[in-house]
């Protein structure tokens, strides 16, 4: 996986400890897993995405990504409704690897309460966060 | 010896038997695998343990102790077999490699066996040497072992060979070049380097295996890169797996282990004739004494999704019927029309683009036919798979060089 100096964390985001980030677009929150998520993981080879309209509530599990090494549950870090889902995850999984914060979004949901986004870290505490994770190369 | 290249070359390191080894570098294991299949992987095997069986009686020993009929394992070739216990359960899998006579008119005989399993392999050999004159030699720390794999491996190995100093041509699979603990190996890369190259692998697919002496490691290492350009990257273990599992070989204590050898898709390592009897009596020859207990059989699913490898359950019916030994995902394969397809099927249909298959075996408590249905449960999801005679079709280990 990235050393800590390679990792990509984007300032205009939110991060869960689960290594989900939202990103905030009037009232809905688009939704994927972050740069060390993607590289921890390996090549991402399959995307089990929810349907549109389900219920999500934060901290709890929507899908999953099967990689290589593991499969690994993610969270929705807000409550709401799935609005939209990026299908082009089904064909081209490893979006989620070459793009983690653009093409590889994972889903967007109408958030039922905007100030659960203040329980989310920003990048400069995510990135301090990260620090006690794992021993900087 | 090659631990700083794949640091250098950001693999992702994991334990394994006590070595450190990459699981994949920064290509990832998704284009390790399938650079395999259509160009070339090299892969740092340095941890499988070497064992010599010298003397008059040789042949005697190992004839006692694997399954092979070694009879018929001529000067040159080598051959795949398992070595079992008194009960007929795995300790082992192995190749046996015939040296012929040295230069004292004994017997020489190689047995590479597993990471770590050296010593363990050795006792059980001393612990049934009823022979005079024969010794087995751990050769742990001598050698290492890098193996190259692929279509493109054929060419590369040839500009690595040193002039004079043998030829690959009509090489089959399974047969083998050279000693690399002789200075004059009738077979050296450029250099002078003395080794033991044999066509095999555990890919399924073209590929070489190469033995050569410890300190040279790194070199033939570097040597495969600069001759391979685009044609070759290094591979980690996690293609390593995912490829032998497409080629239904087993792993060692993970498929094969401390179980009845019996009903497994390995068979064929057995010594049978055309009525199916033994051919030679062995250390384990009596497998079928006891009740038969378990089969193993390759399964091959219908996406990627897998399940974790151990703790998940095989049902049949609803009803759990056994375990999961080895589950991963062929990333060169996919389905359509009901078909298995390969990167590298000749008559694969023009729209297809392969998004890998799970794969893999179980361990179940009845026997089942190819085309039965099965469901794997764990703690996160069921997913039905299909028992198979075989997964990736159209392999080229066996092609012609």
């Amino acid at each position: 996986m990235k050393s800590f100096e390679e990792l990509d964390i984007r300032d205009d985001l939110f991060y869960a400890q689960t290594h989900e980030w939202v990103k905030k677009t009037g009232g809905n929150a688009r939704i994927g897993v972050d740069d060390y998520a993607q590289s921890s993981l390996g090549d991402v080879v399959y995307v089990e995405l929810p349907s549109m309209g389900t219920a999500v509530t934060a901290g709890a599990s929507f899908g999953s990504l099967e990689s290589t090494k593991a499969v690994s549950d993610v969270n929705s870090p807000v409550t709401g409704k799935i609005v939209a889902v990026n299908e082009a995850l089904s064909d081209n999984p490893d979006l989620v690897n070459t793009s983690p914060y653009e093409d590889g979004w994972i889903i967007e949901v109408e958030m039922a309460d905007s100030k659960e986004l203040d329980a989310l870290m920003k990048s400069d505490a995510y990135l301090a966060f990260l620090k006690t994770l794992d021993p900087v190369d | 010896m090659l631990n700083a290249i794949h640091r250098e070359l950001k693999g992702e390191l994991t334990d394994f038997g006590g070595w450190e080894m990459p699981l994949w570098y920064s290509t990832g294991s998704v284009k390790e695998h399938l650079y395999v299949i259509e160009k070339s992987g090299v892969f740092d095997i340095g941890h499988m343990d070497l064992l010599r069986v010298k003397g008059k009686e040789a042949f005697n020993l190992i004839q006692l102790c694997l399954t092979r009929n070694i009879s018929k394992l001529g000067v040159g070739a080598c051959g795949y077999s398992m070595i079992l216990n008194e009960q007929g359960h795995v300790v082992d899998d192995t190749i046996v490699y015939n040296l012929g006579k040295d230069n004292l008119g004994k017997d020489e005989y190689i047995l590479i066996v597993n990471a770590a399993m050296g010593p363990a392999v050795q006792r059980h050999l001393e612990q049934h040497n009823v022979f005079q004159d024969v010794t087995v030699t751990d050769e742990s720390g001598c050698f290492s072992k890098i193996d190259l794999q692929g279509p493109a491996s054929v060419a590369i190995i040839k500009r690595l060979l040193e002039k004079g100093r043998g030829t690959i041509e009509g090489l089959r699979y399974f047969q083998f070049r050279g000693d690399y603990s002789n200075p004059v190996s009738e077979i050296a890369f450029d250099g002078n380097i003395p080794i033991l190259l044999s066509r095999t692998g555990y890919t399924g697919e073209v590929g070489f295996e190469i033995i050569m002496p410890y300190g040279k490691t790194l070199d033939v290492w570097n040597m495969i890169l600069d001759a391979g350009g685009s044609d070759v990257i290094p591979c980690g273990l996690a293609a390593r797996d995912s490829l032998r599992v497409g080629a239904v070989l087993p792993l060692s204590h993970q498929d094969i282990g401390n179980w009845p050898f019996v009903h497994t898709p390995w068979d064929f390592a057995l010594p049978r004739d055309k009525e199916g009897k033994f051919t030679k009596d062995f250390i384990g020859s009596g497998i079928y004494d006891n009740p038969l207990s378990s089969y193993t059989y390759p399964f091959c699913g219908f996406d990627p999704r897998k399940t974790e490898t151990h703790g998940t359950s095989v049902l049949w019916e609803e009803a759990p019927i056994g375990t999961v030994s080895t589950c991963a995902i062929d990333m060169a394969i996919g389905r359509m029309e009901g078909k298995i397809y390969s990167v590298a099927s000749p008559d694969k249909p023009a729209s297809f683009k392969p998004k890998g298959l799970v794969c893999g075996f179980v361990r179940v408590e009845r026997p089942l036919e190819p085309g039965a249905k099965v469901t794997l449960k764990d703690s996160r999801r069921s997913i039905e798979v299909e028992i198979v005679s075989d997964i990736r079709p159209n392999r080229t280990a066996r092609v012609g060089i």
